[in-house]
């Protein structure tokens, strides 16, 4: 590679770097959830809930417990854009839970994200 | 940092950027200063316009389900297409089909290419931030801006041309020059308009400051601002000792515009990542 092409190269690495630095955040549009994120309960729960700040619709939702394998959560009560949502879980005893949501906004923006809590 | 779906979904929306941009701005260019060899180009980066267009409704299947089995998932794929992203991919198809199609038809074609190109470019107010505003300044704002980015990129690869041919100096320098004297309008344009999308989608200093999406809109103005020095540089500098029969003059022009690539590369990064994954400051 030229000198000339290292520099362009270098120039596009550190731009991407740097921003990914930022700290950014993906488009959440998450208000909260119930268990809370990062909760530390006595009982697994039966379902969980999220509440968004705009309308959306989940397309998948799954839940990773302790060391098994993630399942997705059953949306099948949900095909349209809603606020609210409750979702029923299997619970699976103590340990850690890790909720992955995706969804797509009504502008037309894909969004994820996740939340944890744990079971003593 | 995004999963495996976003970071491809970030990549092909800076090809689709670098794509519809410099199609249209060579249709542009070609437009206003008569420049001849404007048509490989022109298709080459409409058809990865066209198809980094495709394939961004495909992958944005793909982010709504988590794995590649939604690239061809007809419920995503309808999902996406009933919203302003379907819109988009719509106008996408028909703009820079148009373009293309002109491009077949001689110079009196360029009209036909220039229409798809506006059409082209009215996609991406429909799926911006800009799309969650609802006003009709702020996108002509973003349209008017992207014109005049287009416009910026569409000079480069004729004049990188012929600065590369001895002979063809005399005609670099006086297209340098013509291109110097139109730039004075549009990008004074570019950088108001600009201004004002920012300000409109931050709103405050606090949020400029204090928010990821504030953050990387400085560091897109910074590299920005390293553009407008380079063409200054070229405006002020090169293009003049080009004119007056520099030999060495064509090279640091040539260098001048491979590193303007470069920046502007960047800059499309930048903002791929700025409209897919950062959220507006509320």
């Amino acid at each position: 590679m030229t000198y000339e092409g290292m520099r362009i190269k270098n120039i596009l690495l550190a731009g991407i770097m740097t921003l990914f630095a930022t700290g950014a955040l993906a488009h959440s549009a998450m208000d909260e959830t119930t268990p809370a994120h990062e909760a530390v309960l006595t009982e697994a729960p039966a379902e969980v809930v999220m509440n968004f700040l705009h309308d959306i619709r989940l397309t998948r939702v799954s839940m990773t417990h302790a060391d098994h394998a993630s399942v997705d959560l059953d949306l099948s009560a949900y095909k349209g854009m809603e606020i609210d949502f409750t979702v029923p879980m299997q619970p699976m005893g103590s340990g850690a839970y890790v909720i992955d949501w995706r969804g797509l906004g009504a502008d037309g923006h894909a969004m994820t994200g996740s939340f944890s809590f744990v079971v003593e | 940092m995004p999963d495996i779906w976003g970071l491809a979904a970030i990549i092909t929306k800076m090809a689709l950027y670098l794509g519809v941009l410099t199609a249209v701005g060579s249709v542009i260019v070609a437009l206003v200063f008569n420049t001849d060899h404007y048509r490989g180009p022109a298709i080459a980066f409409g058809v990865l316009g066209l198809a980094a267009a495709v394939l961004s409704v495909s992958l944005g299947g793909a982010n709504l389900t988590g794995d590649a089995s939604g690239m061809a998932d007809p419920e995503m794929l309808g999902l996406l297409w009933g919203t302003s992203v379907g819109t988009a991919l719509l106008c996408r198809v028909l703009g820079l089909g148009l373009l293309i199609a002109g491009l077949f038809m001689g110079r009196g074609g360029l009209l036909l290419s220039s229409v798809g190109g506006v059409i082209a470019l009215w996609s991406f107010p429909l799926v911006s931030h800009v799309s969650t505003r609802d006003t009709a300044l702020l996108d002509g704002a973003l349209v008017l801006h992207l014109g005049a980015v287009a416009f910026w990129l569409g000079i480069l690869i004729p004049l990188k041309r012929l600065a590369a041919v001895p002979a063809d100096w005399p005609r670099a320098a006086d297209l340098g020059h013509r291109f110097g004297i139109v730039a004075r309008g549009v990008i004074p344009a570019l950088v108001v308009a600009g201004v004002y999308l920012g300000y409109m989608l931050v709103g405050s200093i606090a949020a400029l400051l204090g928010t990821g999406y504030g953050q990387a809109m400085i560091l897109k103005v910074l590299f920005v601002v390293g553009l407008l020095a380079l063409g200054a540089a070229n405006k002020l500098r090169f293009i003049p000792a080009l004119k007056a029969g520099d030999p060495h003059a064509a090279g640091h022009l040539s260098r001048s515009i491979s590193i303007e690539w470069g920046v502007i590369l960047t800059v499309l990064a930048v903002t791929a990542v700025l409209t897919s994954t950062l959220a507006l400051p509320t």
